[in-house]
This record gives structure tokens, sequence and C-alpha cells, in this order.
């Protein structure tokens, strides 16, 4: 995870990283900006056969077969309607591009690595180990989400068939 | 006739007794030095002013009662501030019984630095064991108890363990992945207060889910960072170790020290229940494993 860490700031100690941050369920999320490699509007995603559940389809960006998980079902949220806001986030983690979708984007935050604590991991869920940490930032939480974790070895190997 | 409140109360005060391998009825109350002071159920709206208007005192001698309105301006001025979304602070508790002078130093606000939290941390687990007696360490003597209302049940937290009163916010955020009484992580000067849902924790068999959004604070256990939600805050009471029906099986529910007939509630064992709650975190596991 730290080679895509955008180190920013002079100090080694204590570098600036940034995060791309966006709304699901009402709470805010942010994923390392040197992993987003777009933003787009919601498109049409065509469901894929026999899938897992955690994948809703694929997209056709600019000619290449992107696969877009279902973001709330990986987190274990309820499922949300499509707006206007609602948006696929292209991104780059274990050497695989897939978009996620998101109830919107918000922003990019700067955010001091000593900012960041570490989230509680409680139960049995596995759910939690999708989370890098937590941040309180602008009267906000905000919620890190290791995208390298996003899927395990196994189900980035099942998206390459 | 009873209420629906008093009769859940007595249903699960039964079955808590139930469990208890011998009974033996409470020390008469008449006897108790602050035997007047009783829990006076109120309207689940009330503020605990009210509450405290209601309290009965015996007549006594002037150093107590001094102490008792010195205890109840400490509470009261929590609960006046507590709307702001601010800090509210209460007045600062040791994790080791103190004389009763010192439990009503003037409310202070706290700076918590992460080093104090480890140390306190530390203290609280070591405090955590019950003597030969049948009675955990903090409760040898006489002690303070906070009595709070969850879910329409009363529950007293000795005061020995307790750290700070929060309002709860919207800021309360929910973290997706844990436990189903984890209810969030809670903004507040003093960090990120972890928020367990006391009424799925305590009574998971008769949790109503309109606890949610009922509660309105979160009380800290102190030196942690973990925090029970709670509906109301009444007054603080003191106790005397015979006025309890102390649990001889903790097995089952290692959180409950006893019950409090007198006040119709359950005692918790926070610092067994806060050494329950840090040890179920498997980050802070890996982190304090010297191997891991």
């Amino acid at each position: 995870m730290s080679k895509f860490m955008n180190k920013t700031n002079v100090s080694p100690e204590d570098p600036v990283l940034q995060w791309v941050t966006f709304h699901l369920s009402g709470e805010t999320y942010g994923v390392n900006v040197m992993q987003v490699q777009e933003v787009l509007r919601y498109s049409e995603i065509a469901p894929v056969p026999g899938a897992p559940a955690y994948v809703l389809g694929i997209i056709n960006l600019r000619g290449n077969v992107v696969t877009v998980i279902d973001t709330r079902h990986r987190f274990g949220l309820d499922p949300g309607e499509i707006t206007d806001n609602t948006r696929i986030v292209i991104i780059e983690a274990e050497k695989h591009v897939v978009g996620i979708l998101v109830d919107s984007v918000a922003e990019v935050v700067y955010l001091r690595q000593s900012e960041i604590e570490t989230a509680p991991n409680i139960g049995n869920d596995d759910g939690a180990k999708f989370i890098q940490g937590v941040c309180h930032k602008n009267g906000e939480l905000l919620i890190l989400i290791d995208l390298n974790k996003l899927l395990t070895d196994d189900e980035w190997a099942d998206l390459e068939t | 006739m009873f209420s629906d409140d008093q009769r859940a109360v007595q249903a699960y005060l039964d079955d808590l007794l139930a469990e208890l391998p011998s009974f033996e009825p409470e020390a008469k109350t008449a006897d108790l030095p602050l035997a007047a002071i009783r829990a006076v159920p109120s309207p689940n709206t009330a503020p605990v002013a009210k509450v405290a208007t209601k309290v009965q005192v015996q007549p006594r001698d002037s150093h107590q009662e001094a102490l008792e309105q010195v205890r109840r301006q400490q509470l009261q001025a929590l609960l006046d501030r507590s709307p702001v979304p601010q800090a509210v602070t209460a007045a600062p508790i040791t994790a080791t019984p103190v004389p009763l002078a010192e439990t009503v130093t003037p409310v202070a606000e706290a700076v918590v630095e992460p080093q104090v939290l480890a140390a306190t941390a530390v203290q609280v687990r070591e405090d955590n064991s019950w003597a030969e007696n049948g009675r955990p360490l903090w409760a040898q003597k006489h002690f303070e108890v906070l009595l709070c209302r969850v879910s329409g049940l009363t529950l007293a937290v000795p005061l020995v363990a307790l750290g700070h009163i929060h309002p709860l916010t919207e800021q309360l955020t929910p973290i997706f992945g844990q436990a189903e009484w984890f209810m969030g992580l809670q903004p507040t000067p003093a960090g990120q207060i972890r928020v367990v849902n006391t009424a799925l924790f305590v009574m998971p068999e008769r949790y109503d889910p309109a606890f949610v959004e009922s509660a309105r604070y979160v009380i800290t256990i102190d030196g942690l960072d973990w925090g029970l939600a709670i509906d109301q805050v009444q007054q603080p009471t003191r106790l005397n170790p015979e006025d309890v029906t102390w649990r001889g099986e903790r097995s089952k529910r290692p959180w409950l020290a006893g019950t409090i007939k007198s006040a119709m509630c359950a005692l918790l064992d926070i610092p067994r229940m806060g050494q329950m709650l840090e040890s179920q975190d498997r980050n802070r596991a890996k982190a304090s494993d010297p191997l891991g």
C-alpha cells in the first residue's frame, strides 16, 4: 500500500497524504488519490451472469472492459438508489483496474499520517479488514479504505477470468 | 399496577437474580446512610434536574448533605452543558477508591494525553479483581454509583470507573463490518469515543431498536476510549457493599457485578466491562501482541 502513497510532504516522519472522499449511505469514505484513475458519471452497467454478488457488472471504458464492484454490498450496507450524484470511481488496486459504485464523490483532502487513527475491528465480520483507518476532519469522520484489501487474492484473480 | 417499564425491570432483575447460586434478602434500607436516595421513576424525557429535586433526603449530618448537594450541582452542570456539541466534562474520577472529600472536587476540563490513557488503562485492568469476600476491590467500602436509564432499565455505574459524559450527536459515525453492539465513533474534544449500544450489549434478548434513536449521552470508561450509550443520567448515589447482592458466578455476564434491589437496578462491573471491550478489538490485540 505504501508504494501508492503520495508523499508530498517534506517530513518523512509524518507525510501528507491525499485522499479522494466519497459518500456512501450517509458516511464519508476516503481512498488514496494515487489509486484513483478517474471518476465517471453513472452509466449503464451490464450485468454478468454467474458473477459474484459483489460484482455489479461491467462497463465499457474507452474500449476497455472494466468490472464494477458493488461497494455497498462489499461493506455490508443496505442497497441504495441510483441518483444524479452516483458515480463510478475507477481505481487501480493489486494491478487491477476496477470501478467502485459510490453515492457521490466529494473532494480531495490532505491528511497527515499522524492524523490517521487505527479503526476498530470488533466482532466477527470480515468487512472491517477493508478499513485502513479513520480520521476526524472538518467536523466529520473519514473512514479510509484500503483498496488493496477490497477483494481477496482469489477474488482479484477471479476478475481476470 | 405496574407500568411496562417496571414489569421489564422486575423481569430482568428476576432473571439476573435467578443466576445467583444463593440469594440473600437485601439489607434493610432504613439502616443505610443514604437509604432515602432512590432512583425515582421518571418520564423518559424528564431531565435529571427534575429527578434530583424529587429525591427525598432523610435528616443526616450537614457534611454528607453538603457533599450530596455538590454532587447534584456537578451533575446538573454537566447536563446543562450537554445540548452544546462541545465537551461535557464530568468530575475527574480516579480509578482507585478515594476518600469522599476527593470525589467532589470541582469539575475541571480534562486533557487526555495518549500516554495518560495507556497508563490509566493498565490501572483499570489491575483494579479488575475481586476480593475473597466476593466483592470487587472498588466496593470494599462504601462507593458511589451513577444511575443511568437504558432502554427502560436503570443501570448503576460505579463512579470509580466513570470517565466523562458526552452528548451523543449527529457526528456519531457507524463503521461497517463491526459487531452489532458497536454504535460507532463519537468525536469529542478528548478524542474519538467508541460507543457501545448498551441496551444491545447488556440485554440482547430484550433489545428494542428504538434505543438507537432515544440514546442521548455516552458515558466513558475511565482511561479507555470506550463509552456506553444511555438514555438519561440520573442522580449519583452512595452505596454500602451490603446494599448490593453480589454475583457469585460471573462467567455468563462478567460485566454484571450484582443487583441493587433498593434501586431496582443492575450494578455494572465497569472495569471488567472495559477489559472485555478492549479484548474485542482485534486490531488492538494485534498491536499489543509482541509476536504479532
